[in-house]
C-alpha cells in the first residue's frame, strides 16, 4: 500500500511501557475472583519412595481450612491424571510414588493463604524410601530406576519407539550419524578429547508461576501466567475428556517467562481442585517453589575431534548427557532438537552425536532461554579453543578455516541458508580489534580476551495463526495467542500489521491472549514468534487488505484510487459500522529426523547464529574475574524494532552471565539448599559494570516477515565459553565446569603453579 | 560436623550402660525433648525444641538403636525433620564405655548432618548450641548417680 | 509467616516498657531488614515486635566538640552514606556504606538494628570495632556503655539484654589515623561478605602505631587479629613485613567450608585482604 519501511524497522517504544512503569499493567499475579480459595502445596521431603499414607486429619481440622486434596481425590475426577508434552509421566499430585524432594503431594485450600500455609505444616506422610540417583552419568547404569515404565504422550511422533520401555532412566536417546567413517579417529594426525559439565539452574522470573481456575457449568476458565495458552487449553481438555471450547485460557503480561511458564505448570492442579470443590482456586508459588517446578538441565558433554595436519576438523564425536530430573517435561525435545547441533557451526564431514535425556531424582528440567544450546556451546567452543591453542593457531582463524557457512550441509544433511556465520565472526573480530594484541600485565592482575560462536535451529514444525480485525472507523484489533512475556512481541506484531496495512503502529490494538478469541499458536518460545507469528500476522493483514479491495469494488468505489478502510466500510454499510476480518496461518515445511541416522534435509525454517567476545581481567591472588568489555554480534535478519532487538541481546547475555559466574542449584542428597535469592545469586547492576556492545549484522531471511527472524535467545550462545577462553588467555588455566567461581579459578591457578 | 568428647560418671559400667539404655531417662537428660513415644524395641519418636537467642528450632525426631553391646557400646541413628524450615537432621552417634576403677568413662562421637535451609542458616548457630547441650547432658547424667 | 502484633510506642520509655516482660520472642525492631529474613526462613516466629519508628529524637548524626561522632540508633544507613559530616571526617564509614547490602536495604535499615542483629556477615560491626566505637544502651534500670569489641558473643547473640535498646553509638575521632574496610564477596557484588577486613592504623615516626585490625564474616563475631596487631606495632612498613604479617592472620582461626567458599580458600582470602587492607591505609597516608 504505502510506505515501505516506516513501521517495520522503527524503534518505537514498547506499547505497554507506560503501563508497566506506572504500575497499571495487568498481571495474573494481582488477579482475584470473588469466592476464591488459595491453595498451598505440600511437597515431598524424600527424593524417591513409595507413598504409603498421607495423614491429612490435622490439616483438615485446622481452623479456616476448607479442604485438603491428594492425588487419590484427583483420580476421582480425572482417572488418568498424568500430563507432559513428551511423556505422560507427571501426575497432578503424587500417586504411588514420589520422585524428587519438592514434588507436590497434597494441597491445602483456605480463604486465607496464611492459614493454608500454616495447615500445610501439619500434614505427615509415611514413605517407604527407595534408593535415589542424582547424577546423570550414574543414572545411566544405576539400579535406582526413577520411573517403572516410560509412557510417551503421542504428541511427539518421534517417541513412539520408546513405548513400554522399562528398567531404564533414559527417557530419550537421539542418534545422528553423518559420514561416520569409523577409521578416522585412529588414522588422524590430531585427536583431542575433553569433557565439560554444566550446573542445574533456574530461570527465576520475578513473577513466580501463578494460575487461577474458575469453574462454570461444564466449563472452566483458567487465568494463568503462561507462555502457551493454546497448548494449555488443549491439554486441559484432554485431561478432562472435554471439547476444547469448554476450556478457556487467558493470559496477561508475564513478569518474565524465559521458558519457565510453558506447557503445563499449575494449570492442571488448579483446574482439578476447582472442579472438585466447585470454587475458584488460585495457586501462586513462592520464589523457592519455582525451583521445585522447572529448571535448566545440568549436563555432561564428552566431545572428541579428529584433525588433519593442516588443522581441518575431519570428524567430531559428541556424547551429551542431559540431567532431566524426575519428570521429562520438554526435556526430550532439548536432547533431540538442540542435540543435533552438538558438533557446532563447523563444516565437518563426519559427525556422530548421541544425546541422552536422563531421569534422575532431582527437580525436573525443561526449557530455559537457549533450550540446551548454551550448554552445547560451552562444550564445543571451549573444546574448539583448546584445539586452536594446542595447534598454535589463532582462535578466530582456526574457526574460519572450519566454519559452517551458507551453501554447506549441516550434520543433519540440511543445507545451511540465511545464516551469516562468516559475517558474524568477521564483525566480532573487527570490533574486538582482534589482530592487535593486548597488554596482559605482569602483576597479580592479568588481562585476557576470548571469543565463541554458537548456533541454533528454530524448533519445527510449528503453527501460528492470527486474526486481524478492521473496525468501522478503520482502527484495528490484532488477535493472536503469542504472549508478550517482556520480549516486546505485542509491539513487534503491531508493527508488522501496521507495515502491511500502511497505518501507524499506534492505531493497532493487541488483544490479551484469550483462547475464546485469539486463535491457535503453538507457543511463545524458542525465539519462534517473530518468524512464525510475524508471518501469520502479515498474512492476516494481507487477507484483510484483499477483502477491503473486494469490498471497495462491490461498493462501487473507483478501482484505480486508494480508499481508506473507513470510507470503504461506510460505503458498504451505509454508516460507521461493520467489520473486516483477515486471517493468516503459517506453518513452515519440515522433514522429520530419521530415527537411526538423525538426518533430515529440511530440519528447520531458520537458523540463529551469534558470537560473543569478552575482554576481562583475572586477579591471580583471589581468582576474581572482572569483565571489561563484552561484544555480542547477532544475525537476526532484518530488525522489526532495533531498540527492542538490542535489549533482547543484552538481556540474554546478562542472563547467561548469571549462569556463567554465580548461579547454581546446590543439593544435599537431593534436597535443594539454596532456593532463594539470599543464596541463589543472580547478577545485579554492579555485576554488569562493563562496556557492552550489541551488533546485529546486515542480513535478511527471505521467508521471514519483511526479512526478520528470531532473536530472543541469540545473546545466550557464546557468553560462557568466551569467558573461559578469555581466562585461559589471561592466566593459562582451563575451567571445564560451570559456574566459573573465583575459587575454581584460584584453585586452577594453584594447580598449574604447583602441578 | 563431628562432635566428640568424654563424660566421666561415678558408677560401674554396667549401671551406666543400663541407664543409657533407659530411653525415657536418656531423653530427660537432654533439654528440650518432649512427646517421647516408643515405636518398637529399638525405635523411639520425639520432638526436640532448642533455642538460640530468640531463634527457635523445633524437630520431629526418630531414634533407632542400631548397636547394643552390653556393657561396652551403643550406636544409634537419629533422623529429624525441622518444623517450619526446609531441611533435615541426620546423626549417627556412638558411645563406648570404659571402666576405670569405680568410674566409667563414656567416649562419645556424633556425626551430625544438617541439610537444607536448616543446614545453611542453622548449622553455625546449632554448632554452638550443641556444645551447650553436651554439657547439660553430662551434668544430668552424672547427677543420676549421686 | 504467622500473623503477630506490632507495638508502635511514641517514646523510648514506652518502648522499654513493652520489653520489660523479658521475653526473647518480643523484640525491638528498627528497619526490620534483618529480622524479615529470619521470619521468612521460619527460624524466628515473633510473638510481638516493638517498632521504634515513631519515637521522636531518635535519629541524627552529631559531631561533638572533641571530634567524636555520635550516631543515634534510628539513623538510616542511607543517611550515614550521604552525611556531609561523615564524608569529611569519617570518610571510611561513607565509603563502606556504598557497598553495604544494596540501596533499597540501606534506605530502610537503621544503625541500631545493624548493630543488634548479630549476623557475622555484616559490614558495620567490624568497621566500628576497628574504629573503637562504644555502644550506648538504655533500659528501665538505667544506661550502660559497651565497647563494641566486647559486644558480640556469637551467631545472633550480643551482650544486649532482652529489656534493653541501643540508643546510640559513639565513634572516637580518627584524625591522624588511616582507616579502610574491605568487603570481599565471592558470588555476586550484592551479597553478604564472604570476608570483611577493617583497619585503623596510625603512623608515628614512620612506624606503624597501635594498629587495630578486625576480621569478620569467616568468624562467629568480629575478631581482632591481635597477633598481627602486636607484630606490626612499632615497625616500619615494608613489603616483606606485610608478607610476614599476613601469614600470622590465619594462625589459630577455625574456618568452615560453606556456600561462599572452602576453608582453604577463605584462608587465602584472609591473607590477601589483610595485606591489601594495610596497603590501602598506607597509600592513604602517602597521598596526604
Amino acid at each position: 500500500m504505502t510506505t515501505q519501511t516506516s513501521e517495520f524497522g522503527r524503534s518505537i517504544p514498547r506499547i505497554e511501557a507506560k503501563q508497566k512503569v506506572s504500575g497499571t499493567a495487568e498481571y495474573i499475579h494481582h488477579f482475584t475472583v470473588p469466592g476464591m480459595l488459595y491453595g498451598k502445596i505440600f511437597r515431598s521431603t524424600i527424593a524417591h519412595g513409595k507413598l504409603l499414607k498421607i495423614h491429612t486429619e490435622n490439616a483438615k481440622s485446622y481452623p479456616g481450612v476448607h479442604a485438603v486434596i491428594c492425588g487419590e481425590d484427583i483420580k476421582q475426577l480425572i482417572p488418568s491424571p498424568y500430563y507432559g508434552p513428551a511423556f505422560l509421566d507427571q501426575p497432578i499430585l503424587a500417586l504411588e510414588k514420589v520422585h524428587f524432594i519438592g514434588e507436590p503431594v497434597a494441597i491445602v485450600l483456605s480463604h486465607s493463604p496464611h492459614i493454608a500455609e500454616a495447615a500445610c505444616q501439619l500434614i505427615e506422610v509415611d514413605y517407604e524410601e527407595l534408593d535415589a540417583v542424582f547424577d546423570e552419568i550414574e543414572a545411566l547404569s544405576s539400579e535406582a530406576i526413577v520411573h517403572d515404565e516410560l509412557k510417551p504422550s503421542g504428541t511427539f511422533p518421534d517417541l513412539k519407539h520408546l513405548i513400554g520401555r522399562k528398567n531404564t532412566n533414559i527417557a530419550l536417546d537421539y542418534h545422528l550419524r553423518y559420514g561416520s567413517d569409523e577409521t578416522i579417529f585412529s588414522d588422524a594426525t590430531h585427536v583431542f578429547e575433553h569433557t565439560f559439565t554444566t550446573q542445574q539452574a533456574m530461570h527465576t522470573p520475578l513473577e513466580p508461576m501463578v494460575s487461577i481456575a474458575v469453574p462454570g457449568d461444564q466449563m472452566i476458565t483458567i487465568h494463568s501466567a503462561t507462555q502457551m495458552p493454546s497448548f494449555v487449553r488443549l491439554e486441559i481438555a484432554r485431561l478432562l475428556g472435554w471439547r476444547e471450547n469448554q476450556v478457556r485460557v487467558k493470559s496477561a503480561h508475564l513478569g518474565g517467562g524465559y521458558g519457565a511458564k510453558v506447557y503445563i505448570k499449575l494449570e492442571a492442579l488448579v483446574t482439578a481442585v476447582a472442579l472438585i470443590l466447585k470454587r475458584p482456586i488460585k495457586v501462586s508459588l513462592t520464589m523457592e517453589e519455582q525451583f521445585y517446578t522447572i529448571s535448566k538441565h545440568a549436563t555432561t558433554f564428552k566431545i572428541k575431534s579428529a584433525l588433519d595436519a593442516s588443522g581441518k576438523i575431519l570428524a567430531r564425536d559428541c556424547k551429551v548427557y542431559w540431567n532431566g530430573g524426575a519428570y521429562a517435561d520438554i526435556g526430550p525435545r532439548v536432547a533431540q532438537k538442540s542435540g543435533f547441533t552438538a558438533a557446532g557451526p563447523y563444516n565437518i564431514d563426519n559427525v556422530s552425536i548421541d544425546s541422552y535425556e536422563i531421569y534422575t531424582n532431582r527437580p525436573p528440567a525443561g526449557a530455559l532461554r537457549g533450550f540446551g544450546i548454551p550448554q552445547l556451546v560451552w562444550a564445543y567452543e571451549s573444546h574448539t579453543d583448546m584445539i586452536a591453542n594446542e595447534l598454535n593457531k589463532d582462535p578466530i582463524e582456526f574457526r574460519k578455516m572450519n566454519l559452517l557457512v551458507n551453501g554447506l550441509k549441516q550434520a543433519t544433511g540440511t543445507v545451511i541458508q540465511h545464516m551469516e556465520s562468516e559475517l558474524v565472526l568477521e564483525t566480532l573480530s573487527k570490533k574486538m580489534n582482534w589482530t592487535t594484541p593486548i597488554e596482559k600485565g605482569i602483576g597479580h592482575i592479568r588481562k585476557g580476551r576470548g571469543i565463541a560462536i554458537g548456533f541454533k535451529a528454530s524448533v519445527s514444525p510449528t503453527t501460528s495463526t492470527a486474526i486481524l480485525t478492521i473496525n468501522g472507523d478503520g482502527s484495528c484489533l490484532l488477535a493472536m495467542s503469542t504472549v508478550d512475556i517482556g520480549q516486546g512481541s505485542d509491539t513487534a506484531m503491531a508493527q508488522i500489521a501496521a507495515q502491511t496495512l500502511g497505518i501507524p503502529t499506534e492505531v493497532v490494538k493487541v488483544i490479551r491472549p484469550d483462547t475464546d478469541i485469539t486463535p491457535y499458536d503453538m507457543g511463545t518460545l524458542g525465539s519462534r514468534s517473530t518468524f512464525h507469528m510475524g508471518n501469520a500476522v502479515k498474512l492476516a493483514a494481507e487477507d484483510a487488505l484483499k477483502k477491503l479491495r473486494q469490498m471497495a469494488i462491490q461498493a462501487g468505489l473507483n478501482e484505480s484510487e486508494t480508499h481508506a478502510p473507513s470510507v470503504i466500510l461506510q460505503k458498504t454499510y451505509g454508516m460507521q459500522a461493520g467489520t473486516v476480518v483477515g486471517f493468516g496461518s503459517y506453518k513452515p515445511s519440515y522433514i522429520p529426523t530419521d530415527l537411526n541416522t538423525g538426518a533430515s534435509t529440511n530440519v528447520t525454517p531458520f537458523w540463529m547464529v551469534a558470537a560473543t567476545g569478552v575482554e576481562l581481567e583475572v586477579d591471580t591472588e583471589t581468582g576474581h574475574v572482572r569483565i571489561h568489555k563484552m561484544i555480542n554480534v547477532v544475525d537476526a535478519g532484518d530488525l522489526v524494532n532495533p531498540k527492542i532487538a538490542h535489549t533482547q541481546i543484552s538481556g540474554a547475555a546478562i542472563m547467561q552471565c548469571g549462569f556463567t559466574f554465580s548461579e547454581e542449584m546446590v543439593f544435599d542428597e537431593g534436597q535443594l539448599t539454596n532456593g532463594s535469592f539470599a543464596d541463589y545469586k543472580i547478577p545485579g547492576i554492579h555485576d554488569v559494570n562493563f562496556v557492552m556492545e550489541n551488533i546485529c549484522v546486515s542480513s535478511s531471511h527471505d521467508q521471514g516477515p519483511y526479512g526478520a527472524k528470531g532473536i530472543g535467545e541469540s545473546g545466550t550462545f557464546g557468553v560462557s565459553p568466551a569467558v573461559a577462553n578469555a581466562i585461559y588467555d589471561a592466566v593459562g588455566v582451563r575451567i571445564t565446569s560451570l559456574p566459573i567461581t573465583p575459587e575454581k579459578v584460584f584453585q586452577a591457578i594453584q594447580n598449574k603453579t604447583t602441578g | 560436623m563431628i562432635l566428640s568428647g568424654e563424660i566421666k560418671v561415678n558408677a560401674p559400667r554396667e549401671a551406666v550402660f543400663e541407664k543409657l539404655n533407659d530411653i525415657p531417662f536418656f531423653a530427660s537428660c537432654i533439654e528440650g525433648v518432649g512427646n517421647l513415644e516408643k515405636i518398637n524395641e529399638n525405635c523411639y519418636k520425639a520432638t526436640l525444641t532448642t533455642k538460640v537467642a530468640y531463634i527457635q528450632f523445633k524437630f520431629q525426631v526418630e531414634v533407632e538403636i542400631t548397636e547394643n553391646i552390653f556393657p561396652e557400646k551403643i550406636t544409634a541413628k537419629t533422623e529429624g525433620t525441622p518444623i517450619g524450615i526446609v531441611g533435615r537432621l541426620q546423626a549417627i552417634s556412638s558411645a563406648k564405655l570404659l571402666q576405670d576403677n569405680d568410674q566409667t568413662t563414656i567416649q562419645y562421637s556424633i556425626d551430625l548432618k544438617l541439610t537444607g535451609k536448616l543446614g545453611s542458616m542453622g548449622q553455625p548457630v546449632l554448632r554452638s548450641k550443641t556444645k551447650e547441650l553436651e554439657q547439660q547432658f553430662a551434668k544430668n547424667l552424672q547427677a543420676a548417680f549421686v | 509467616m504467622k500473623p503477630f502484633e506490632i507495638h508502635q510506642p511514641q517514646s523510648l520509655n514506652e518502648a522499654l516498657t513493652f520489653l520489660q516482660n523479658d521475653d526473647a520472642l518480643t523484640k525491638p525492631m528498627s528497619g526490620g531488614t534483618g529480622l524479615m529474613l529470619m521470619m521468612k526462613s521460619g527460624i524466628y516466629e515473633p510473638k510481638g515486635l516493638v517498632s521504634l519508628d515513631k519515637i521522636s529524637d531518635f535519629k541524627g548524626i552529631h559531631l561533638q566538640d572533641n571530634g567524636n561522632l555520635e550516631i543515634l540508633a534510628m539513623t538510616s544507613l542511607s543517611d550515614l552514606e550521604h552525611s556531609p559530616v561523615i564524608n569529611s571526617t569519617f570518610q571510611v564509614i561513607s565509603s563502606t556504606m556504598k557497598h553495604l547490602a544494596n540501596v533499597r536495604v540501606r534506605n530502610v535499615a537503621r544503625v541500631g538494628g545493624a548493630l543488634a542483629h548479630g549476623d557475622p556477615h555484616m559490614d558495620l560491626p567490624p568497621l566500628l570495632t576497628a574504629l573503637n566505637a562504644t555502644i550506648n544502651v538504655k533500659s528501665k534500670e538505667g544506661n550502660r556503655q559497651i565497647p563494641i569489641e566486647n559486644f558480640y558473643a556469637g551467631y545472633y547473640t550480643t551482650k544486649l539484654n532482652t529489656n534493653e535498646i541501643i540508643h546510640s553509638v559513639t565513634v572516637p575521632s580518627i584524625k591522624g589515623r588511616h582507616c579502610a574496610y574491605i568487603k570481599c564477596t565471592t558470588r555476586v557484588v550484592d551479597d553478604w561478605p564472604t570476608l570483611g577486613v577493617a583497619m585503623n592504623i596510625g603512623i608515628k615516626d614512620e612506624a606503624i602505631d597501635s594498629p587495630r585490625i578486625v576480621l569478620s564474616a569467616v568468624v562467629e563475631k568480629p575478631t581482632r587479629l591481635s597477633s598481627v596487631e602486636n607484630f606490626l606495632h612499632g615497625k616500619v612498613p615494608s613489603e616483606a613485613l606485610l608478607l610476614e604479617a599476613r601469614e600470622m592472620a590465619v594462625d589459630s582461626i577455625e574456618l568452615d567450608d560453606d556456600a561462599r567458599g572452602s576453608a582453604s580458600y577463605k584462608r587465602q582470602l584472609i591473607k590477601i585482604n589483610v595485606h591489601r587492607g594495610i596497603q590501602k591505609c598506607l597509600s592513604e597516608k602517602a597521598q596526604q
